[in-house]
C-alpha cells in the first residue's frame, strides 16, 4: 500500500483516482487557473500538467511543497486536509511568472 | 500528574542531564548551525550554501565552549562552504570545506566532511515525515578538534501543524579516528521551529545541543546547549538565508554564537531518472 503512495519521482503521473483532484496547467508562462477554491478540510491532490517546453518549480510556500516539472510531464502534489484560508503557488524557476492562490474554503 | 509519573519524568531528566556522569566530550558543530527538513535536494538541483558563525562571547581556552581543538572559541569565525546536488527524488550528496578564523590567527582549513541525506516516501504518507543523515567528517587537529576522522548518523523527522514546522535531527557521533575512538557514540541534537509567515521574511527558533556519550552524557553544566531565535526567508533571485543569535544556556556552552547561512540552488541536470513508483527509499 506505501508504495502506492509513494508516488512522486516518477515525471509524468496521471492523478490517484481515489483522492479528489484538481488540475493546475502551466503554459504560455502562466499557470492556469491563477486562483482556484477548493474545500477546506478535505484531502486534496493537485495535478499540475506543464504542458510548456519551460522547466518549472511548482512550489507553494504556505503549503510547505516544492517540485520540479519538467517540460510536458506533469506531477502530483498531495494535501493533507487544509484549514480554510489563502495559500500561494509560483513557479520559482520564473520570477516573472504570476503568483496563483489556491483557497480553501 | 501523578507522583508516579512525576518520579520518571525527574529521572527522565537527570539522565538527560547527567547528573554524576564524568566528563567527556559534547558535540556541537559550529560549522553548521542548520536544521535539516524533510525534503532534500530535488532530483538535477545543485545547491551552493555558505554557513557561517562567530562566537562574540565564548571560551578563552581551548576544548571549551565550540572549540574541540586547542583554538579558543572567543572571537572565533567558522565558515563551511557547502555543494549539494539531489542524486534521485529522495537522496541528497553534499560536499563541505570547512574553514575558521581564530581570533588573532590566519583563516585557514578547519575540514572536510561527505555527506549523503534521505527521505522516506511522499509528505505526509506518514504521520511524521522521516529521512535519515549519514555524514563522515574530517578534523584539522589538534587545532580544530582532537579527533580526525568521525562518522554521523542522523534521524530526520518534520511535522507540518497550520504555519508552523517541527524538525527534529538527534545526532549520533562515533569517533573513528583520534581520541575518544575507544569510547561509546556521542548524542547530540539539532532542532527548530519555523512559522511561515511571509516568503521573504518568516521568524524561527532553534535548538542545538550536546550531551556527550550516550552511556554516559556529561555532568550538566559541561553540556552545551543553546537557543537560537532565527530570521529566514528568501531573497530575490531566490538566494535563501537564514540568521540568527545562538544563547548558551550552561557553562559548557558559549555565551552567544551569531549565525548567518545563505543558500542557492540551480538546476544543472539530472543524472538518474525519476524514482519508480513504487519507491519509498530512493
Amino acid at each position: 500500500m506505501l508504495g502506492n503512495l509513494a508516488r512522486a519521482g516518477d515525471p509524468s503521473l496521471p492523478p490517484v483516482a481515489s483522492v479528489p483532484t484538481v488540475e493546475i496547467r502551466f503554459e504560455n508562462h502562466h499557470f492556469l487557473p491563477l486562483h482556484l477554491e477548493i474545500p477546506a478540510g478535505r484531502q486534496l491532490q493537485i495535478h499540475v500538467v506543464n504542458a510548456s517546453p519551460e522547466r518549472i518549480e511548482f512550489e507553494s510556500f504556505k503549503l510547505n511543497r516544492e517540485k520540479v516539472v519538467e517540460p510536458h510531464q506533469s506531477i502530483n502534489v498531495t494535501l493533507k486536509a487544509l484549514p480554510p484560508g489563502s495559500y500561494d503557488f509560483f513557479d520559482d524557476f520564473h520570477e516573472d511568472v504570476p503568483e496563483g492562490e489556491i483557497v480553501a474554503r | 500528574m501523578p507522583a508516579q509519573h512525576r518520579t520518571i519524568c525527574f529521572g527522565v531528566i537527570l539522565f538527560l542531564l547527567g547528573v554524576g556522569s564524568p566528563k567527556c566530550r559534547a558535540q556541537v558543530d559550529p560549522w553548521e548551525f542548520e536544521v535539516y527538513p524533510y525534503a532534500t535536494t530535488q532530483r538535477g538541483m545543485l545547491e551552493l550554501e555558505t554557513d557561517n558563525a562567530v562566537v562574540t562571547r565564548g571560551h578563552d581556552t581551548g576544548g571549551d565552549g565550540t572549540a574541540e581543538g586547542t583554538f579558543p572559541s572567543q572571537g572565533m569565525w567558522y565558515n563551511a562552504y557547502e555543494v549539494t546536488y539531489g542524486l534521485t527524488d529522495r537522496i541528497e550528496v553534499a560536499a563541505y570545506l570547512t574553514m575558521a578564523e581564530p581570533s588573532g590567527r590566519p583563516y585557514q582549513w578547519a575540514g572536510d566532511k561527505l555527506r549523503l541525506r534521505g527521505r522516506l516516501f511522499d509528505e505526509d504518507v506518514l504521520p511524521v515525515n522521516l529521512g535519515w543523515y549519514a555524514e563522515m567528517e574530517w578534523h584539522k587537529t589538534p587545532d580544530f578538534d582532537d579527533a580526525s576522522k568521525e562518522f554521523e548518523l542522523r534521524p530526520i523527522a518534520e511535522k507540518d501543524v497550520g504555519a508552523f514546522s517541527v524538525l527534529a535531527n538527534p545526532k549520533f557521533e562515533k569517533v573513528l579516528s583520534g581520541a575518544g575512538r575507544d569510547q561509546g557514540v556521542e548524542f547530540g541534537y539539532v532542532a527548530g521551529v519555523y512559522y511561515r509567515s511571509t516568503r521573504a521574511l518568516s521568524p524561527g527558533l532553534e535548538f542545538y545541543g550536546g550531551m556527550g556519550l550516550l552511556d554516559q552524557t556529561e555532568p550538566s553544566s559541561e553540556q552545551q546547549h543553546y537557543l537560537c531565535p532565527v530570521l529566514w526567508g528568501e531573497l530575490p533571485h531566490g538566494l535563501e538565508y537564514n540568521f540568527g543569535v545562538g544563547y548558551g544556556l550552561t557553562r559548557g556552552s558559549d555565551r552567544v554564537v551569531i549565525k548567518f547561512n545563505v543558500e542557492l540552488e540551480r538546476f544543472v541536470g539530472a543524472i538518474f531518472k525519476g524514482s519508480p513508483e513504487t519507491s519509498w527509499f530512493y
